[in-house]
């Protein structure tokens, strides 16, 4: 283990550090909106739209995420789109993790006991007032486990982003690598790196977790 | 002379090939209190779910102080869905308690009660607090105000929904099955809270499985079976004296399950 190699690089790798969080939390949030959105369009029953938003899940979550980034960056340009490779890896972690958050919150919706639907019906509520202080906030809460394991799984799908030349820990990794044929230090560097990343993410979540968890099992209780 | 609160004639509703409901009639009365019993699948609660047209009919009619629910009967005879507004307006009058409660987990009892009375009657977050506390104290639930469904037992929690149905002044009450999903020890709480509403005067339509509530509360006691209301009268009569043979049946099997 050579700490002198890790303390020389620890400024390029900091910043790969922050590339990647960079990436991981705008890609993460363009994800979990844009999969919101399409999941709250799928529930207006809108025949063709459906179809076509079917398509779209079926299409992000059947192909390999590697795939979908290269046919972004180097086939963007031919249908006038170029972008920096920062911005095509932000893009391409947002579309490919709303098609499976997209599935989230629709299960989410699904998990909302009927009953608590009926009862605001009886009262009279308009459709309105029923998804926004009933249907919403129950299916926020049970999807909130799943948006905390799709997180976790796409910051470590963010290493793919250094394909692209996105300069993320992973590239910076592989540079110091290369530059002084110091492999397995690399290696064990980014190993604690995306440790204290997920580890972070997964605190987080639990904090979060924690707290809807009442009304959690309240939900599971009635359903 | 004013129309019964409920009025159900001819009803019929059918799943498919299976028909629910066939032909039931049944008048309710105002500040009167009518208990439906009978075997489980028999068509109670879609009966009960068909007065305030949470679930919709194919037949017949049913109406709340004279109007027709549901539908809207045209002059030329013919009968078209009635809007959503109309609907939710006639719903604001109807009360219903459910066997599950479902109150919303994620509301405090008190939000729970004060939610439709902001969104529904329009009053302010003051004035709505205010009259959720009321019907909270009404059902001996002041205490549990702040507290979240998860922390309320079964019968707490269907009290605080007795008091949200309650909170919107309904004209008439239907509970299916309230004491359905309750431990034995709960049950009385919630008995209670539903004999001092009777003797208020509140009209009442109760699908229950408590014979001896039913037995002294209920003005009247209609038995249903496959659909149909078999038999009709005051709880001594239907008790003791029912000659329907069916009726006598299920009493019986109540009686060999419950007696010790």
């Amino acid at each position: 283990m050579d700490f002198e190699v890790l303390w020389r690089y620890a400024p390029s790798l900091l910043s790969g550090f922050g590339v990647t969080v960079m990436c991981w939390g705008a890609g993460g949030a363009l994800g979990v909106v844009l999969g919101f959105v399409i999941a709250l369009i799928y529930r207006l029953r809108l025949p063709p739209l459906r179809w076509l938003l079917r398509v779209f899940i079926e299409v992000f979550r059947g192909t390999p995420f590697l795939v979908q980034l290269f046919l972004i960056y180097a086939g963007g340009p031919y249908i006038g789109l170029r972008l920096e490779a920062t911005t095509a890896g932000i893009l391409g972690l947002g579309l490919y993790s709303s098609a499976y958050f997209a599935e989230i919150f629709r299960g989410g919706f699904a998990a909302v006991p009927v009953g608590q639907i009926e009862a605001a019906m009886c009262v009279g509520m308009k459709p309105i007032d029923v998804l926004l202080r009933v249907t919403l906030p129950a299916a926020l809460i049970a999807a909130v486990p799943p948006i905390v394991n799709m997180l976790i799984v796409l910051s470590k799908e963010t290493v793919v982003l250094s394909i692209i030349t996105v300069p993320e820990l992973m590239y910076q990794m592989q540079t110091m690598a290369a530059e002084t044929f110091t492999a397995f230090d690399a290696i064990f560097a980014m190993a604690v790196f995306y440790w204290l990343l997920v580890e972070s993410v997964s605190r987080l979540g639990r904090r979060l977790e924690s707290r809807v968890t009442a009304f959690m099992a309240e939900a599971a209780r009635q359903a | 002379m004013s129309a019964p609160m409920i009025e159900i004639r001819g009803l019929g509703k059918s799943f498919g090939a299976h028909e629910g409901l066939r032909g039931v009639a049944l008048v309710v009365g105002r500040s009167e209190v009518v208990c439906l019993i009978g075997p489980s699948g028999s068509g109670k609660s879609t009966l009960l779910r068909c007065i305030n047209f949470l679930e919709s009919y194919d037949a017949g009619e049913v109406r709340i102080a004279g109007k027709l629910i549901g539908y809207e009967d045209a002059p030329d005879g013919t009968r078209r869905r009635m809007g959503a507004r109309n609907l939710r307006e006639m719903r604001r009058e109807i009360g219903m308690v459910f066997q599950h409660f479902n109150l919303w987990p994620h509301m405090s009892a008190m939000r729970n009660v004060a939610e439709p009375l902001r969104r529904v009657r329009g009053l302010d977050a003051a004035e709505a607090a205010t009259r959720a506390l009321a019907m909270l104290t009404r059902v001996g639930l002041a205490d549990k105000a702040e507290a979240y469904p998860s922390r309320l037992s079964g019968g707490q929690q269907q009290r605080v929904a007795i008091a949200r149905a309650l909170a919107m002044q309904p004209r008439l009450m239907l509970f299916d099955e309230p004491t359905s999903a309750l431990d034995p020890e709960l049950v009385g709480e919630v008995l209670e809270v539903m004999k001092s509403l009777a003797a208020e005067g509140m009209t009442m339509l109760i699908v229950t499985h408590e014979m001896g509530f039913a037995a002294h509360v209920a003005d009247r006691i209609a038995f249903i079976d496959d659909g149909r209301i078999v038999d009709e009268g005051p709880p001594r009569r239907v008790f003791h004296e029912s000659a329907e043979p069916r009726v006598r049946q299920f009493l019986q099997t109540y009686h060999d399950r419950n007696s010790f």
